[in-house]
């Protein structure tokens, strides 16, 4: 038995399984969207993008996404670095309280944020008595709510990610440029910023694919009122039950994912190339 | 161009003390060095003049100017590190111009005529679109010595900026530093660890040791007049012997702690216990001539000379000959010096 074929042998039982477990359902997902009462048709994608109902939750999904991803990038940026120039005992400690909402189930979290903002909840209780908002003001059953229940699930991705490029980013590098004239806070913008640039990006990619996909988080914070993509899709299977207008929806959810990671691919494999 | 003045810098790093109390004045235009072994404290000390590092009590002054609490970037300083710290996402001659972009020096035209000028000086006009992971060790190095001279800084700090070279070009590199130091009249603070190199660029020498200033003044006093034990076993790695010294019919003579007694120079005024320094290159090794008795324990063949490593009186004592001597370990041979050469270090 040479090199290739025990290399072969032993990734077999991993291609096995994306084969069985990914790409069948992705083929047959794909034929569905595909396939009418009188064989191929387009209608279903035409049906969802002629509407504006459904064009409107496409829309949501994709601003909501990008406005996580963004906050996160903003939060998770300045805590990374934080976590660079601080003590280990410190730094681990951030980064037991960056994972730790990744380890309580996303029920457990989510039931969480329903009750510090639901309309008697400890939030907005808060706001209405500082004066801050209105008496009607709510916060359960919007965007909003979604947004905070997302980047708190996502945040760990993109500290993480970025964590990783940073640490390995001389220190004497940020030192050199302070003894060239720069200020604290452009070192950060004219050396950090550039340099950490990979993992923002990744951790970016990261956040937004799992954002743009998530379902239990925004319908349990959203209600059925704000729907995105994904429950858009549970609710055609589950409600109608219209699984080829289903399968349409999550392929349209599965290239707009693609047309966002391919760039991204091919940036890097040029690098690395 | 300007002046330095350290006043009584002190450092602590938690509990621990690592300067203690340093002053210094450094002419404008001057090269000093500050050499010592690693932990003695030259590098906190040039970090600190570079505000990389705070001062726990003292003051420093640049041009003078109270510098102690501003932060790097408002002292008008040049640091070249040890790694080099080339930004390695800009290229060969953005790096170079990093520094007047920040500082906000002279129009874009300006500041590329300077780039190509530093770059000149440095030899590396061919490779200013290159990256730094492109280059060299030796034109990395470079192209930091570029970067750090091209602002006209008042001040130009060099952290053991040579010792990640081989041999060669840290000779270019050392010839490279004295030129341009002569044609730009820089005030250079240099650390170092490597006492030739302290020896052959400086004009004045301040030899740390444990956060003190051992001694300072110009190679020449420093290699020549060592003031102390330390001092003279650092520069030129002089071997120490403690002896006893006593007066005799023919003048001072030291005594070893095996009995053996050695002349010294009839001027010498100390006496008691005191140190011998004893220069390597000053020792002449013969099978069974006059002068001490010592036993072989090594020899290193350096090529152009032989390090022969010797026990005198239960103490290693370390000599460079001339390559053809020829002795056998455990061979007793003798030993002589010159009165003249030998200096006395009293304890």
């Amino acid at each position: 038995m040479n090199d290739r074929t025990e290399n072969l042998l032993l990734a077999l039982p991993g291609i096995l399984l994306l084969g069985l477990a990914f790409f069948l359902p992705i083929a047959q997902m794909l034929l569905l969207s595909i396939s009418g009462p009188e064989g191929f048709t387009l209608a279903h994608f035409v049906r969802f993008l002629s509407d504006p109902y459904y064009l409107n939750i496409l829309w949501r999904t994709v601003r909501l996404s990008v406005l996580i991803t963004v906050i996160c990038a903003l939060i998770g940026f300045p805590l990374a670095y934080i976590m660079t120039k601080v003590g280990p005992k410190l730094r681990l400690g951030l980064v037991v309280i960056v994972i730790l909402p990744l380890m309580t189930s996303v029920v457990v979290r989510t039931f969480g944020w329903m009750v510090l903002l639901s309309r008697s909840g400890i939030v907005p209780e808060l706001l209405r008595d500082t004066g801050l908002v209105g008496r009607t003001f709510a916060l359960m059953q919007t965007e909003a709510a979604i947004v905070i229940g997302m980047v708190q699930v996502l945040l760990p991705f993109m500290t993480l990610s970025i964590l990783g490029v940073l640490t390995r980013i001389d220190g004497k590098l940020e030192e050199a440029a302070r003894t060239m004239g720069c200020s604290f806070l452009q070192t950060i913008r004219t050396v950090v910023l550039p340099l950490a640039l990979p993992g923002i990006v990744a951790g970016s990619l990261l956040c937004f694919t799992l954002s743009a996909s998530s379902f239990v988080t925004p319908n349990l914070l959203g209600g059925t009122r704000i729907q995105v993509l994904a429950a858009s899709i549970y609710k055609s299977v589950t409600a109608t039950p219209d699984w080829p207008f289903a399968a349409a929806q999550a392929v349209i959810l599965f290239v707009g994912i693609l047309l966002v990671l391919v760039p991204y691919i091919k940036l890097t494999g040029a690098k690395h190339g | 161009m300007a002046n330095v003045r350290l006043t009584d810098i002190r450092k602590s790093f938690a509990k621990t003390q690592v300067l203690h109390g340093i002053s210094l004045d450094i002419a404008s235009g001057e090269f000093i060095s500050l050499l010592g072994s690693s932990g003695c404290g030259k590098t906190t000390l040039l970090r600190m003049v570079a505000g990389l590092e705070s001062v726990t009590a003292g003051g420093i002054e640049i041009d003078d100017r109270d510098v102690t609490s501003l932060p790097p970037e408002k002292r008008d300083i040049a640091m070249m590190f040890q790694s080099y710290a080339l930004l390695p996402h800009l290229s060969v001659s953005e790096n170079v111009r990093f520094p007047l972009r920040m500082r906000g020096i002279g129009s874009r035209e300006e500041q590329q005529e300077k780039v190509a000028a530093a770059l000149e000086t440095v030899q590396l006009g061919h490779l200013s679109e290159r990256k730094p992971r492109q280059l060299s060790g030796g034109q990395q190095q470079r192209v930091a010595l570029a970067r750090a001279i091209v602002s006209q800084p008042k001040v130009l700090l060099l952290d053991e900026p040579l010792s990640n070279l081989d041999a060669r070009l840290r000779e270019d590199m050392q010839v490279e530093l004295i030129e341009i130091h002569q044609r730009l009249g820089l005030t250079t603070i240099f650390v170092t660890h490597d006492q030739e190199e302290a020896l052959s660029l400086s004009d004045r020498i301040v030899l740390l040791n444990a956060g003190r200033v051992e001694q300072q003044g110009t190679p020449d006093e420093i290699y020549n007049q060592p003031a102390t034990s330390f001092a003279s076993n650092f520069i030129g790695s002089a071997n120490l012997v403690p002896v006893e010294i006593t007066d005799s019919a023919q003048g001072p003579v030291a005594k070893l702690e095996d009995g053996q007694v050695l002349h010294l120079d009839p001027n010498e005024a100390i006496r008691g216990k005191a140190t011998l320094a004893l220069r390597q290159e000053d020792l002449t090794l013969s099978a069974n001539g006059m002068g001490l008795k010592a036993k072989v324990r090594t020899r290193v063949f350096l090529g152009a000379r032989n390090r022969y490593v010797m026990s005198l009186a239960g103490h290693p004592l370390r000599a460079l000959t001339a390559n053809d001597l020829d002795f056998a370990n455990g061979q007793e041979i003798a030993l002589a010096i010159d009165p003249a050469r030998i200096r006395v270090i009293a304890d």
